[in-house]
């Protein structure tokens, strides 16, 4: 046999398939060389030696070349297959939906968080509610002026089996004055003071409604987060430092709170509240706070002591605040329509992502 | 509450700009809503005197001749252009307010020689009637009116209710005082003659009205009020209307307690103040005839054995005895009366006058003699020399004294948190008018208010005072530290299920809306949602009129909005809201739309019913719970595409295909919608150790009639597999043959584990024939 050319002709084998039958002509039990190989024992010792070594050394180029060129073929394979695989990377994916909460939804989640990391708790309340913990419990009695400062829808309840107002306890207080959709979030107040004991801290989030022509900056509903801390000792200084707190988890290290002197009837200092919006250099008024007034803690005690439970806000003091989220959201992301929150236009909706 | 800079500065002649007064006036709890810069007329308006007015034949203006130094020709359509009354002139070239430059124009075949002008015209008021009424001789004629009218400033405050002593510029300047500043007092000096009281007053009601003052003078002139006075009267808001008129409402406006002038010509025996009889009538001052009840106080006229109203108490005076030009002789009350019953009176008259708004609010019940001497001093002022003031007055006084407040100063130290030293304390109230006496226990004061101070009633009150005047940019921060006391722990457990709650559908793919709480009965019924309980009173609008019964109608409005709008799909939409039937309950709805995937240059995944239902098994899953889901009907979905939801067993809402009459109705397309009533359970939350050994499966095909459910067989299934059965797959669904029509096949994956061991094939065989003989038994076939 021609060694040359059977290396020749492995070397241009064109399949992994014509491969192995050159594998076979030459090394196979009944190859080329095999037989040679046979033919070894009638030769003389010097004969047989060199042919031997001859054979070998054909044998082992044969098994290189073999291997070679397979090494070859499988790499000319997998860079055909790969070619063949190759796609548009390009192009767009499967469009999977992508949702995303609120903007209310989120402002709130962020305001929340901040006083979360300051040990508070979140609880929330009713929105139709009796006259009695809108109003007359928070020192706000049906003759007061301070009523006329938040326009209230009225409502009444028809079409049998009827509606139910359920006070703190569950207990049916519908009859307890009218009924109104709540103008604030301070009525949970206290209806969390009448059902726990201090000391305590703990934010509402809240829809509240007012009887408002709506216009750019005016909606009939929107939503408010209350705060109420209630303990042996609390101050107006404990007070100044969680609006601190607050304005500095919103804007950062520079944001700082400003105190003006208010009036809500519901408490006593009363505070209005603004925060410095360094990126802006301004003041934000955002809410209205003080020192929780001493009429809600004797309304809270006179009503657990009806339900049978000790009283238990005497000596205590407190601080409140309450605030507008949707203005804080307006002014953040420059929205010019307070009524773009709840016109609920997708395109509106879904650039508050992230 | 309208401030004129010029005015206050009579009070307080140290007080600054505009600017700085701004935040002085924040620092005292007064927020500036607007300043309003108030500038002199332009040097060609100048005072005239009206010396003849004539009608010209057939034209609906008048030829004005005026005295401006010489005599001038205009042509004016104002209907109170008479001869002797002052008025404001713009001469040719003059500028006003809105920009209009004047000359010499032709009105009517004649030549106007510049224009005579109303308050609006002249940018002093709203009023556009009929020219601004000067008195005749307010300058020499031809002066300009700037040389009275200099610039000046109105600063706009927000008073809040608990403050009416703020209702006035001296009560501005009060407080503002109490900061440092010093305060010119008002000594109104009338000069009095000694005059025989003409009337009497009775009071019946000594409840309603608790003071009552009647002051007279005679003589009087009535004409129109000084250009200085008009300019404040209509800075402050109010028109001018003539010098009595005016008197009483600058007095008011300075001091704070609104006054009446009577003609005391019809009040000739005196007044009486009694609550009205059931039914009776009045006309008010503004026209209106209003039918009164006992609940509401009068002032009437003494005629013999008989009254007559004159004035509805505290609120509004009446038509019959109202100063006229005819007027000579004035009777002024300035009375106080029960704020609550004021309040309600005028509530239910819906009439909220400047005498209500402060009454109601609380009037200094010790101003009446001093508002009155300032009115009579200004009578005197404006109303010419013959103005005789009575020396004597009537005044009925029941009021009584205030309790002193028992006040610790070492309680504003501990409620506020920053020391305030004793001293400083005393000398804030005492700057507030308020006398500070020592008590016989130490460290308590008795602190008795002034009378203007009617919110001065409990000891924080005080302690406000004594952090405002210090200032509330003094006060620390801090933050307390403590431990709740242990019932108010775990409170928060339902919000965080919702907020969970609402991760995880934004996390599947679903925008988040938040609809109004409103609804009506017509959208109920058009959207087969429950019909309302709660209506509102007062709706704003006819599809607001009550409140909504089920989330899935916003969802669905949200959807028509969408489409409409052209905004991109698919549409999956969910809200987390509180709905109203007979109780106020959360709920969660969904809303899908189009493929959740959809298809662009390759094929679209997800459709119709299954990949709502998809999301809502994930949901669960996520939420370590279980879901399932039998058929069911319910009034707004598709019959044969509804069914009721169980999360972990227990019912708690629906999951199908919008009812496609309601689709039709609001030009739809296919929807899918769930609504599930929260709060959701929790799921077990326990732990199984990860399985050792490994498990050991079989495939089942049954053979079912079209109507038998997937469910049915799930539990016949899982009735019957024993214990060991880990998971139950369905795979595949399979209609067509060999079958017979009206069947078909459903195959399953079922995988069994024993934890401790292997389980042998025989075992596994034994529970696999357990159920082809449940399954069996129960009338279906196993597919070989």
């Amino acid at each position: 046999m021609n060694i040359e050319a059977a290396l020749e002709e492995i070397g241009k084998a064109p399949t992994l398939e014509s491969l192995q039958a050159l594998k076979v002509q030459y090394l196979g039990k009944n190859g080329l060389v095999t037989q040679e190989m046979k033919t070894l024992g009638r030769l003389s010792p010097e004969e047989r030696r060199e042919k031997g070594r001859v054979l070998n050394e054909w044998k082992a180029a044969l098994e290189k070349a073999l291997e070679a060129r397979e090494a070859q073929l499988r790499e000319e394979a997998l860079q055909a297959r790969l070619l063949q695989e190759s796609i548009d990377v390009s192009l767009p994916g499967y469009a999977f939906p992508s949702g995303g909460l609120h903007i209310t939804s989120r402002i709130m989640q962020e305001l929340v968080g901040i006083f979360r990391k300051q040990g508070f708790s979140v609880v929330e309340g009713p929105e139709v509610e009796s006259e009695f913990f809108n109003f007359d419990a928070i020192n706000m009695p049906d003759w007061h002026p301070a009523r006329d400062m938040q326009d209230t829808f009225w409502v009444e309840f028809k079409n049998q089996p009827g509606f139910t107002i359920q006070g703190p306890f569950g207990e049916d207080v519908t009859g307890r004055g009218g009924a109104v959709l709540r103008t604030h979030t301070s009525g949970m107040q206290i209806r969390y003071m009448i059902q726990h004991t201090p000391p305590f801290r703990i934010v509402v989030p809240g829809r509240v409604f007012r009887y408002e022509q709506t216009d750019a900056s005016h909606e009939a509903m929107f939503h408010q987060l209350e705060g109420l801390v209630v303990g042996p000792n609390i101050t107006m200084a404990d007070l100044k430092g969680a609006i601190s707190e607050l304005a500095r988890g919103l804007f950062g290290e520079e944001g700082k709170a400003r105190f003006q002197p208010t009036y809500f009837p519901f408490v006593e200092p009363g505070v209005q509240f603004a925060m410095w919006w360094p990126e802006r250099q301004k003041w934000l008024e955002l809410g209205g706070a003080g020192m929780v007034h001493p009429y809600l803690f004797k309304a809270v005690d006179d009503y657990r002591e009806r339900q049978g439970l000790p009283r238990a806000y005497e000596g205590m003091t407190g601080w409140a605040f309450g605030m507008g989220v949707e203005r804080l959201a307006l002014l953040r992301y420059g929205i010019p329509d307070i009524r773009y929150f709840y016109q609920n236009r997708l395109s509106f909706l879904r650039q508050f992502r992230g | 509450m309208k401030i004129v800079h010029s005015w206050l500065k009579e009070f307080l002649p140290e007080a600054p700009g505009s600017e700085r007064l701004e935040e002085l006036l924040a620092g005292l709890g007064l927020e500036t809503e607007s300043i309003h810069k108030l500038t002199a007329p332009h040097r060609q308006i100048v005072f005239a005197r009206v010396l003849a007015a004539e009608n010209l034949e057939g034209k609906e203006v008048r030829r004005l001749v005026l005295d401006i130094g010489q005599e001038v020709q205009v042509v004016s359509g104002a209907p109170n252009a008479k001869a002797g009354m002052g008025v404001a002139l713009a001469l040719p070239g003059a500028l006003l307010p809105d920009g209009t430059e004047l000359g010499v124009r032709k009105i009517a075949g004649l030549e106007s020689y510049g224009m005579a002008l109303s308050a609006r015209e002249l940018g002093v008021g709203e009023y556009a009637g009929g020219l601004l009424e000067l008195p005749a001789d307010a300058l020499p004629p031809g002066t300009p009116l700037a040389e009275v009218w200099g610039p000046d400033e109105v600063i706009e405050i927000e008073i809040t209710p608990n403050r009416p002593d703020w209702l006035s510029v001296y009560g501005v300047a009060r407080d503002l005082a109490a900061l440092g500043l010093s305060l010119v007092r008002p000594q109104p000096k009338p000069r009095t003659t000694p005059l025989a009281l003409p009337f009497g007053v009775w009071i019946e009601d000594p409840e309603g009205c608790d003071r009552f003052t009647l002051s007279y003078a005679r003589g009087v002139k009535v004409a129109p009020s000084p250009l200085l006075v008009q300019r404040r009267l209509y800075a402050a808001g109010m028109r001018p209307i003539s010098n009595v008129v005016d008197a009483t409402n600058y007095a008011m406006l300075e001091l704070g307690n609104p006054m009446h002038a009577y003609d005391a010509a019809f009040i000739r025996e005196g007044l009486v103040v009694r609550r009205a009889r059931p039914g009776e009538k009045l006309v008010t001052l503004d026209g209106v005839e209003r039918t009164l009840d006992e609940r509401d106080l009068l002032i009437t006229v003494k005629e013999g054995h008989q009254t007559r109203p004159a004035g509805l108490a505290g609120v509004m005076g009446g038509a019959e005895d109202e100063i006229r030009d005819t007027t000579t002789e004035v009777a002024l009350e300035v009375a106080h009366f029960d704020p609550v019953r004021v309040r309600r009176t005028a509530k239910r008259q819906g009439l909220k006058t400047e005498a209500s708004y402060r009454f109601e609010r609380g009037v200094d019940p010790d101003g009446p003699i001093l508002a009155a001497e300032r009115f009579m001093e200004l009578l005197q002022a404006w109303g010419g020399e013959e103005v005789e003031v009575a020396q004597e007055r009537l005044d009925l006084n029941h009021t009584r004294p205030r309790p002193p407040i028992s006040f610790r100063p070492g309680y504003t130290s501990r409620l506020v948190g920053m020391d305030y030293p004793a001293a400083t304390q005393a000398e804030v109230l005492q700057r507030l008018g308020c006398t500070v006496q020592p008590t016989a226990e130490a460290g308590v004061w008795a602190v008795t208010p002034p009378s203007h101070r009617v919110d001065l009633a409990i000891e924080e009150d005080l302690v406000e005072e004594v952090a405002r005047i210090v200032g509330y940019d003094q006060i620390p921060t801090t933050l307390p530290s403590f431990f709740p006391h242990p019932d108010n722990l775990g409170v928060d457990a339902p919000y965080e299920a919702t907020e969970r709650l609402k991760q995880v559908m934004a996390g599947l793919g679903f925008q988040e809306v938040l609809n109004y709480a409103w609804s009506s009965p017509e959208e109920c019924e058009l959207m087969r949602a429950p019909a309302p309980t709660v209506f509102m009173q007062n709706p704003q609008t006819a599809d607001r009129t009550a409140l909504r019964t089920a989330l899935y109608p916003g969802l669905l409005k949200n959807l028509q909005t969408a489409l409409a709008q052209g905004e991109d799909g698919p549409f999956l939409l969910f809200e987390v809201g509180n709905v109203f039937n007979q109780n106020e309950t959360p709920r969660l709805a969904a809303l899908l739309c189009g493929d959740p995937v959809p298809g662009l240059w390759q094929k679209g995944l997800g459709e119709g019913f299954f990949a709502l239902k998809g999301f809502l098994e994930t949901a669960a899953r996520n939420l370590g719970s279980q879901v399932r889901v039998e058929q069911e009907a319910a009034p707004y979905l598709h019959p044969g595409i509804s069914g009721a939801v169980y999360w972990n067993r227990q019912k708690v809402g629906q999951i199908g295909a919008l009812h496609p009459a309601i689709a039709a109705a609001l030009e739809l397309p296919q929807v899918f919608l769930l609504e599930l009533s929260l709060p959701l359970s929790k799921g077990p939350g326990t732990f199984t150790d990860i399985a050792r050994y490994p498990a050991s499966m079989r495939d089942l095909a049954v053979v079912v009639p079209e109507s038998t459910p997937y469910a049915e067989i799930e539990r016949v299934i899982r009735a019957h597999a024993g214990e060991r059965l880990e998971k139950l797959e369905i795979f595949d669904v399979y209609r067509g043959k060999p079958l017979r029509d009206g069947e078909k096949s459903l195959a399953f994956h079922l995988t069994f584990r024993h934890e401790g061991r292997t389980l042998t094939d025989l075992e596994t065989d034994g529970f696999m024939q357990n159920i082809i003989t449940a399954l069996e038994n129960s009338g279906y076939a196993i597919r070989k």
